[in-house]
């Protein structure tokens, strides 16, 4: 009747495979940035999915919105809190390469 | 406000007494609008939390006759502490950060006494302690004021634990009973166990009790109404856990200790928080939890057994201590142990806590008057030790005269108000515990402490004004004077009152000491303390009619003569200039030591904490030593030669890790997804 | 195929093409334009899913600020807004990686069972679920925020001392 169930959570796979595909590779801060909302993204489309496709009473449905919602706005300040990290990083280093914030190292 | 008040400079204090007056002016239109209503309680909420299974937390306010009153005290008090610092403060540095604390103190603590549930009442409760412990730590460069601030937060944090463990205790015991419990209360929810005819809206909300009731206890809940607590065992004891948090709120035997040192902050925190409000916020909790004490005696007894303890206990302290503010503050703790004594008896009696309440209200004025009087001696003296004192009577003439009436009314005096709401509270604890052997030790210790604080308190007095001079010319840099950098008002000569600014105030409370002994007079003002027999020698109004009593007359002419016995001793002892040394070899000089070292209990707590801690890192490191430390070198050994070769993995950056988690993560996702089921039948599983 | 599925088979490619356009993109300008084409994607999907209130909230949240943050915050680190990423030679174990990932998961996609769809819930329906029953997860979201908020605050600021220490660095 509508959209299937496999396309979305296909779609929800391949972007967060996507989205980890960019945390790993990239080197710039900002790009690491996007890949994790990619990723958090894909997580609420598969929330979004299963609110559409409830699997059981009570389960998804209506609270798998509720937790989408939670989540955008988790994702967008996480964004906030990553920019000011950028802005920070510039200040002290006067780079946003992660390659060289390497103060993890042991 | 700390943000804008830099802007504001020095008019920073101007503002906020600007914002108190109108929280002044909205206090009196509440408690007018209490006072003249017929139904007593007004409450106003919203469930803020719905959690499944029925549970509520709710947030809302409710104008009670008690909350009234306290929102009363606090804006008076409130505004004249305000004005009074805008001399007194002027010239210390922080002032924004001065005034933002305390208007934050004050919005905190007027939030407090109009919260309408435990769980509301905890939070604000959590706001003034912290409040308190920034404006104790207010000059947090000094040493001493910096570790009294942390004092003073531990110690009552050790009464807020307990506090929260009672109202959990509430919370489970009548979450049965109500459907809510009584940290919530829900207006218009019928209250399955309500009394008849006792309305609706008192049994839901933890903090409306009923009005008293002189035919019967019916207005308090019956023992066994609480669920799988018939004998009300777990009543008594949330009433002792209750009592613990009151403990430690306002200063009572054991969680005294922090008082005294929480002099450290400025005089007119003192005034404020430790005299008048943030301390009798633990007096307020305990009267609005009357309505569960009201059926468990034993814990009634053991609040009216602390206070009574407390009130003599505490005066003694006050008798050898030097420094004025530390004075004052032991005559408040021994008075907040009045109140709590007053609202065991009430509980005990199951009445409403109005004893209680006026002697709070009575002893919010004349204390923090004393405390504002002290203050401006501090600031033209600029010292802190009554031995330096002396002979201010001719220098600052209206300061002397408004200590005086302090003095008087705290001593119990006629017809300074401290003399009729301590009358009453005296009257009221006596008919509570003239059955009660041991009841009635605890209530003997309380008026032998009326004794003391005539005496401790004219000490006071006659070795600040007495005499002809100081004893000791202020030091070019006065040591005491909180000030870090001297000021105009901090200088030595000459000897001077204070401007307007500071005498204002002064003179408002001494005039409100004069007359508010005889303020429940006014039928509506009475309406505000529940609960309370006015009474003036032995003739009190009861039901429209004058009733005589002989044990009252008795009463007040007793605590009226050692009062004035008190006052003699003082004057022998310190009065016209003497001073009085104890001679080294006096056999009472040991009492004296003891009393100086405050019963050696700031020492015990500390021995207690530190050798307590100290055995207990000392058996840490035998385990570490011998059971660890054995286990790890084995493996170091092996780990450091493995993490020589690992650590080369290691570069530093992010997206290196992040592959490395998610590797691994993949390795764990695809061995269960496609390895365990095609290894499972292999090993026999299904 | 309908209409609808039809919408979602070209949206959602569009989707994961914008998403793989913006991680590869060259100059950081065009990741963020295409970043805002995926948000705006996603967006669509969410309405196609009969989830309007999150369609809107995703337009306004990420399509609209977080696209636009992330502008601002390539304006403030000016010298750098034409910076390209490094051309790192990618190495076998990223890729494989991500890819035994997607393989996967649209694995575990084609496994999930076949379930009905629920009925359609209005806005009410949801901000009732949100407020009352799931009250508490918007209450930790909003202490997260507010710490988040003072956490950015403190973290952007212009310091005296990073100030100093930039100037004396040089």
């Amino acid at each position: 009747m509508s959209i299937p169930l496999v396309d979305l959570l296909g779609l929800s796979g391949g972007l967060f495979a996507l989205g980890i595909f960019g945390i790993i590779t990239r080197r710039n801060f900002i790009l690491l940035l996007i890949s994790v909302e990619i990723v958090m993204n894909a997580a609420i489309l598969n929330f979004l999915a299963f609110a559409y496709y409830p699997p059981a009473p009570g389960l998804g449905g209506v609270t798998g919105q509720s937790v989408a919602v939670v989540l955008v706005g988790l994702a967008a300040t996480e964004v906030a809190v990553g920019l000011a990290i950028v802005l920070a990083l510039n200040r002290l280093r006067g780079t946003i390469n992660v390659a060289e914030a390497i103060q993890l190292k042991l | 406000m700390g943000l804008l008040g830099r802007r504001f400079g020095r008019a920073v204090g101007w503002v906020a007494v600007f914002f108190e007056a109108g929280a002044l002016v909205s206090g009196f239109y509440v408690a007018l609008a209490e006072m003249g209503a017929a139904l007593p309680y007004h409450d106003q909420s919203f469930v803020w939390l719905n959690f499944p299974g029925g549970t509520r937390f709710v947030m809302g306010t409710l104008v009670s006759p008690l909350g009234a009153l306290m929102l009363l005290v606090i804006n008076v008090v409130g505004l004249l502490v305000v004005l009074y610092s805008n001399e007194y403060m002027a010239h210390e540095e922080g002032l924004p950060r001065y005034y933002a604390e305390l208007m934050l103190f004050l919005s905190a603590m007027n939030a407090l006494v109009l919260a309408d549930n435990y769980l509301e009442f905890i939070l604000f409760w959590e706001l003034v302690g912290l409040c308190s412990y920034l404006l104790i730590g207010f000059f947090y460069k000094k040493p001493e004021a910096a570790s009294a601030a942390k004092k003073a937060f531990l110690v009552t944090r050790v009464g807020d634990v307990l506090f929260l463990a009672g109202v959990f205790i509430f919370f489970a015991s009548f979450a049965g009973v109500h459907g809510v419990g009584p940290i919530t209360s829900y207006p218009g929810t019928a209250c399955p166990s309500s009394p008849p005819g006792t309305g609706p809206t008192w049994a839901c909300s933890g903090f409306v009790f009923a009005p008293p009731n002189a035919n019967s206890a019916a207005p308090f809940l019956a023992p066994g109404t609480v669920t799988g607590d018939p004998s009300g065992t777990l009543m008594t004891l949330a009433g002792l856990l209750i009592l613990g948090g009151a403990a430690g709120k306002s200063a009572q035997f054991p969680l005294h200790t922090w008082l005294p040192d929480a002099m450290e902050g400025p005089t007119t925190v003192s005034a404020l928080i430790h005299a008048a409000t943030m301390v009798a916020a633990g007096i307020f909790l305990l009267a609005i939890t009357t309505i569960y004490l009201g059926f468990t005696p034993t814990a009634a007894l053991v609040i009216l057994g602390v206070g009574g303890f407390t009130s003599l206990f505490a005066g003694t302290m006050g008798l050898v201590s030097p420094d004025i503010k530390r004075v004052i503050a032991y005559s408040t703790i021994s008075q907040l142990g009045y109140m709590t004594m007053a609202v065991g008896a009430a509980a005990y009696l199951v009445v409403g806590p109005g004893a209680a309440m006026f002697h709070l209200f009575t002893h919010a004025f004349f204390k923090s008057l004393l405390f504002l009087a002290a203050g401006s001696v501090i600031h033209v003296v600029g010292t802190q030790d009554l031995f330096k004192m002396g002979g201010l009577r001719k220098a600052m003439p209206i300061t002397a005269g408004t200590m005086l009436v302090g003095a008087l009314a705290l001593s119990g005096i006629f017809p300074f108000s401290g003399f009729f709401s301590k009358d009453d509270l005296l009257s009221l604890t006596y008919s509570a515990t003239s059955g009660v052997p041991l009841g009635f030790l605890f209530f003997a210790l309380s008026v032998a402490a009326v004794l003391l604080t005539a005496l401790y308190i004219f000490r006071l007095w006659f070795m600040t004004f007495g005499g002809e001079g100081l004893r000791e010319p202020p030091a070019p840099h006065p040591g005491g004077h909180p000030s870090p950098k001297e000021g105009p008002g901090a200088s030595p000569s000459p000897l001077h009152e204070p401007s307007w600014v500071m005498l204002a105030p002064l003179v408002t409370l001494a005039a409100i000491t004069c007359v508010a002994g005889f303020l429940p007079l006014i039928p509506s003002f009475a309406h505000l303390f529940p609960g309370l027999t006015w009474s003036i020698f032995g003739y009190s109004k009861v039901g429209g009619a004058w009733a005589f009593s002989l044990s009252d007359l008795t009463l007040s002419l007793l605590s009226l003569s050692l009062a004035f016995l008190g006052l003699g001793i003082a004057w022998v002892f310190w009065g016209g200039g003497r001073v009085y040394r104890m001679p080294t070899g006096s056999p009472l000089r040991g009492l004296h030591g003891i009393l100086q070292r405050r019963y050696y209990f700031d020492d015990a707590y500390d021995a207690l904490a530190v050798h307590g801690i100290l055995v207990l890192s000392k058996a840490m490191d035998w385990v570490d030593r011998y059971v660890i430390d054995g286990t790890v070198h084995g493996f170091e050994q092996g780990f450091s030669r493995l993490s020589s070769r690992v650590r080369t993995l290691q570069t530093g950056i992010v997206s290196n890790y992040a592959l490395w988690l998610v590797t691994g993560l993949l390795v764990l996702v695809i061995f269960f997804l496609y390895g365990v089921p095609y290894l499972a039948p292999l090993f026999g599983g299904g | 195929m309908n209409p609808e599925t039809f919408a979602f088979v070209v949206v959602g490619a569009g989707t994961f093409v914008s998403a793989a356009l913006a991680i590869t993109a060259q100059e950081i300008v065009h990741t963020i334009i295409y970043i805002g084409a995926f948000f705006a994607g996603l967006a669509t999907i969410y309405f196609l899913l009969q989830a309007p209130f999150l369609g809107l909230l995703q337009l306004a949240v990420y399509a609209g600020a977080v696209t636009i943050l992330l502008m601002f915050a390539v304006m403030v680190l000016r010298k750098r807004i034409f910076a390209r990423e490094a051309r790192t030679a990618l190495s076998a174990l990223p890729v494989l990686v991500a890819l035994l990932l997607g393989l996967v998961l649209v694995d575990l996609a084609l496994r999930a069972p076949a379930y009905l769809p629920g009925p359609a819930y209005g806005v009410d329906t949801l901000s009732q679920n949100l407020f009352l029953v799931n009250g508490g997860w918007l209450l930790l979201l909003g202490l997260v925020m507010l710490s988040a908020l003072s956490g950015g605050v403190y973290l952007a600021r212009e310091t005296r001392s990073s100030s100093v220490a930039r100037e004396t660095r040089g």
